[in-house]
């Protein structure tokens, strides 16, 4: 619950952003609200609740009804609970679902583990934020580095 | 009783050799695949083909170990219509085929172990002939096969020297070809 909290503060930061500049004293639903360079971060349960499990970025955010936001040049990033970097996703837009916790679009995507030994792309997906799962519905490529550690990184 | 065939290990380290080149990537290609980053594993579904430089896999569902803090995959699951295409040290084509294979790698007091278990309806066929059984192991590091419960036929060969040679049933046996 802790964390669902934590993660819809951000998420409320943001729609705090798209209300300012889309109302501009008028109560204009229709007017385009935008939020550019946004972040929305999730945490660990307690006793970790200030390790950060995922963090998920934007170049450009536009809402929609019913708790979506359409996202720009996504970037999300998982992290372990040492902190080290677990995956790093990016598209070049998808819907948010801010009730869901949940990101989709049937676009490409890119996948990259912490290490930067697996990669994988595809089209169309589904990102759960709650339980990390990801699902690619077609055209899956991935290339998994099996030789000796090299220094890829993020 | 072991009968042997001729998959020798691989080549020996030479001195002065070259500097070894990175180990080109496994790749994988599916139609779809699911990726649980809590309990990281990696699972692809539909046309699954793997191309690793060691071999090429195709079968219809893959689930892959993802390592948490780096290194090598250490564990892979292949089922439905599984088929290994791979050579032994001496070139040689080998192919396998089954229900299901695990792949499983670990390095333990110095000493790696690299395995392909081959189950349901298991059969590898290589130059010299074919063998079923349940299970069948191929050992990576040596590139030799054993199998429990194993039938084994040996393809005739000019000199007319073996032909439907049968390894006798329930036993466990390695399989090296004949010189």
């Amino acid at each position: 619950m802790k964390m669902k909290w934590s993660s819809a503060v951000r998420v409320l930061s943001v729609f705090a952003v798209l209300f300012v500049s889309g109302a501009d004293g008028q109560a204009q639903p229709s007017a385009v609200s935008r939020a550019s360079d946004f972040t929305s971060v999730q945490y660990y349960p307690a006793p970790f609740q200030r390790q950060v499990k995922s963090r998920l970025s934007g170049a450009e955010a536009q809402p929609l009804a019913g708790g979506l936001l359409v996202i720009k040049q996504l970037k999300l990033e998982t992290f372990n609970m040492d902190g080290s970097p677990q995956s790093i996703i990016e598209a070049p837009e998808c819907v948010y679902d801010t009730l869901h916790d949940a990101a989709s679009s049937a676009g490409h995507l890119q996948l990259q583990s912490g290490d930067g030994r697996i990669r994988v792309e595809g089209d169309g997906f589904l990102w759960r934020q709650d339980n990390s799962f990801l699902t690619i519905s077609n055209h899956v490529h991935s290339v998994i580095e099996t030789g000796p550690e090299t220094n890829a990184r993020l | 009783m072991a009968v042997t065939a001729g998959m020798t290990a691989r080549a020996q380290p030479a001195t002065n050799a070259a500097p070894k080149l990175p180990r080109p990537p496994t790749q994988v290609d599916s139609a779809s695949g699911f990726f649980d980053g809590t309990g990281h594993k990696a699972i692809y579904s539909g046309n699954v083909r793997v191309d690793d430089p060691d071999m090429k896999l195709t079968c219809e569902w893959l689930v892959v170990d993802l390592p948490q803090s780096g290194g090598r995959v250490s564990h892979i699951v292949a089922e439905t219509n599984v088929v290994i295409n791979g050579t032994d040290s001496k070139g040689q084509p080998m192919r396998g085929t089954g229900d299901k294979a695990v792949y499983d790698f670990q390095v333990k007091d110095s000493v790696t172990n690299e395995t392909i278990t081959l189950t349901g309806n298991a059969k590898v066929e290589y130059a010299q002939g074919w063998m079923t059984g349940e299970p069948i192991i191929w050992n990576r590091a040596d590139n030799s096969l054993s199998a429990t419960n194993q039938h084994m036929v040996f393809r005739q060969n000019l000199n007319g020297a073996r032909a439907d040679t049968n390894a006798p049933a329930a036993t466990t046996n390695k399989l090296t070809t004949p010189e």
